[in-house]
């Protein structure tokens, strides 16, 4: 579970103050995906930061089970929006390298990721260095890192957006596939709204200057296919998408 | 044909080009200053093992150790100005202040402190190598993007597993340019401290045979002189090309 409360994050940008986020509060109940949206600036990749333990400079509380944030103690994993795969490591040890840090590298490490592999369809590439790989099968290197890590919760920041369209589609559906069958918490920041809308059970609709939560729902919609294509998950795709638009507009 | 095959097969070109441009001009000027090169390599083969292998030895030994010692030194030095921005902030202005000291200036100062025998020599190569190094690993650290370093930080890595998994292979490959760049200068410094104080090394042998108006034995020492330079540039090439292997892919 993550627990936010009364998040505030400011920085210092010469003499000014700026207020990257003001007064956030949002709970991640264990086992369930928060997919946080919002325009650019609205400090929702600041918000992940928090969480990952890459900022530590805040007011207010973040915790996670109820602990407050420590990367040492507690397994964070954490995928950037350039999936953070090392360039001088090769595909399997970019993979294993959070089981690495975390010394929890078993005989069995190497069974799983080759299953892992085999899953995400990037066997035969273990020897490639990140370079070599597609925007695409670098994502699958990614989110094989991280699944290895059996984290005790997952933070993507923009996870699939320098894919294309149907890469996209595809590694969303990957992701979920991962996700339901190990059910880790997990808290995604994305800009779109179907993405959101797929993969989130909750969403946080952000608003910029000062960044702020504007909304909470509940998606009754998310982790299905079938539903992706229905009426419903359209209209709420285009309302949630015009109050995005609507913010923008007021800032 | 293989790599290895491609490499072997340029030098031989670029040995071959060198030779032929050198025996003509000794063609032309028919000078005892500048003999053909078949003579100063029959010349060698007569006194490298007698005579010139044990100057090879010194000369090669005395610029091992001046860079090992530069590296000891340099390396920890550029990481931690790279690393840590506060230090550099303090320790930058010591830097750039004595970079660009001509060390070669310093020459009598150290042998009057160090003494004229190998410590001043191998002083001196690290004099000139350390400064190099320790720049070029500073700002090759400094250009790693701060995102880089964040999968770690969230996994609760140590100041070691950073080093090892993100600043060590992040800097080598700078690090060995320096030390490339710096082994040049190294040697014709070597050279040069080696006219002073000692009777072995290529510097002395090629002085002395200069002096005895030996010049096929001069040309022979500075046919080692240079096959000295292709080894050293031929190991850092192989360990780039061991130690980099990502980069050329």
């Amino acid at each position: 579970m993550i627990e936010v409360e009364h998040l505030s994050v400011s920085y210092k940008a010469g003499r000014k103050t700026n207020i990257a986020l003001h007064d956030v509060s949002l709970t991640v109940p264990k086992g369930t995906v928060c997919a946080v949206i919002g325009p650019s600036g609205c400090g929702k990749s600041t918000l992940l930061k928090v969480v990952a333990g890459l900022i530590f400079q805040y007011e207010g509380r973040a915790q996670i089970d109820g602990e407050p944030i420590n990367p040492r103690t507690m397994k964070i994993g954490f995928m950037p929006q350039n999936y953070g795969l090392l360039p001088w490591k090769n595909v399997a040890d970019n993979i294993r390298l959070g089981c690495r840090i975390k010394h929890a590298l078993t005989a069995d490490t190497d069974r799983e990721m080759t299953a892992l592999c085999a899953r995400l369809g990037i066997q035969g590439l273990e020897h490639r260095y990140p370079q070599e790989l597609s925007g695409g099968q670098r994502q699958r290197v990614g989110l094989a890192r991280a699944f290895l890590l059996h984290p005790d919760i997952l933070l993507m920041d923009e996870p699939f957006s320098a894919l294309d369209a149907i890469t996209r589609e595809e590694m969303q559906a990957v992701f979920l596939d991962l996700w339901q069958a190990s059910g880790i918490t997990t808290m995604l920041v994305t800009h779109y709204v179907e993405e959101a809308l797929y993969l989130g059970q909750q969403i946080v609709r952000m608003s910029a200057q000062p960044g702020s939560v504007a909304e909470i729902l509940d998606n009754p919609l998310s982790g299905s296919s079938e539903k992706r294509s229905s009426p419903e998950f359209f209209a709420m795709g285009q309302q949630l998408r015009a109050k995005i638009k609507a913010m923008g507009v007021q800032a | 044909m293989n790599k290895g095959e491609i490499v072997l097969r340029s030098y031989i070109l670029g040995a071959g080009f060198l030779l032929v441009t050198w025996w003509g001009i000794a063609l032309l000027m028919e000078l005892p200053i500048v003999p053909a090169p078949d003579k100063v390599f029959m010349k060698l083969s007569h006194v490298f093992l007698p005579v010139i292998a044990i100057h090879g030895a010194y000369s090669l030994w005395r610029i091992a150790a001046g860079l090992a010692l530069a590296i000891l030194v340099g390396y920890p030095l550029g990481v931690v100005m790279g690393y840590f921005q506060r230090t550099d902030r303090y320790l930058a202005p010591l830097v750039y202040l004595t970079y660009p000291i001509p060390k070669i200036a310093l020459l009598p100062i150290l042998m009057l402190l160090a003494g004229l025998g190998e410590l001043s020599k191998v002083i001196m190569i690290f004099l000139i190598i350390v400064f190099q190094v320790v720049i070029a690993v500073r700002d090759g650290i400094r250009t790693i993007p701060e995102e880089t370093y964040y999968p770690l930080y969230s996994l609760g890595a140590s100041f070691m597993q950073v080093f090892r998994d993100i600043i060590l292979p992040a800097s080598l490959p700078k690090f060995i340019t320096a030390v490339r760049v710096a082994m040049a200068t190294a040697v014709s410094v070597l050279f040069f401290t080696e006219t002073f104080g000692t009777q072995y090394g290529m510097g002395y042998f090629i002085m002395d045979a200069w002096l005895r108006v030996n010049y096929l034995e001069m040309y022979a020492g500075i046919v080692v002189l240079s096959l000295i330079g292709l080894l050293l540039f031929g190991v850092i090439d192989l360990i780039e090309h061991y130690a980099c292997r990502w980069q050329h892919r």
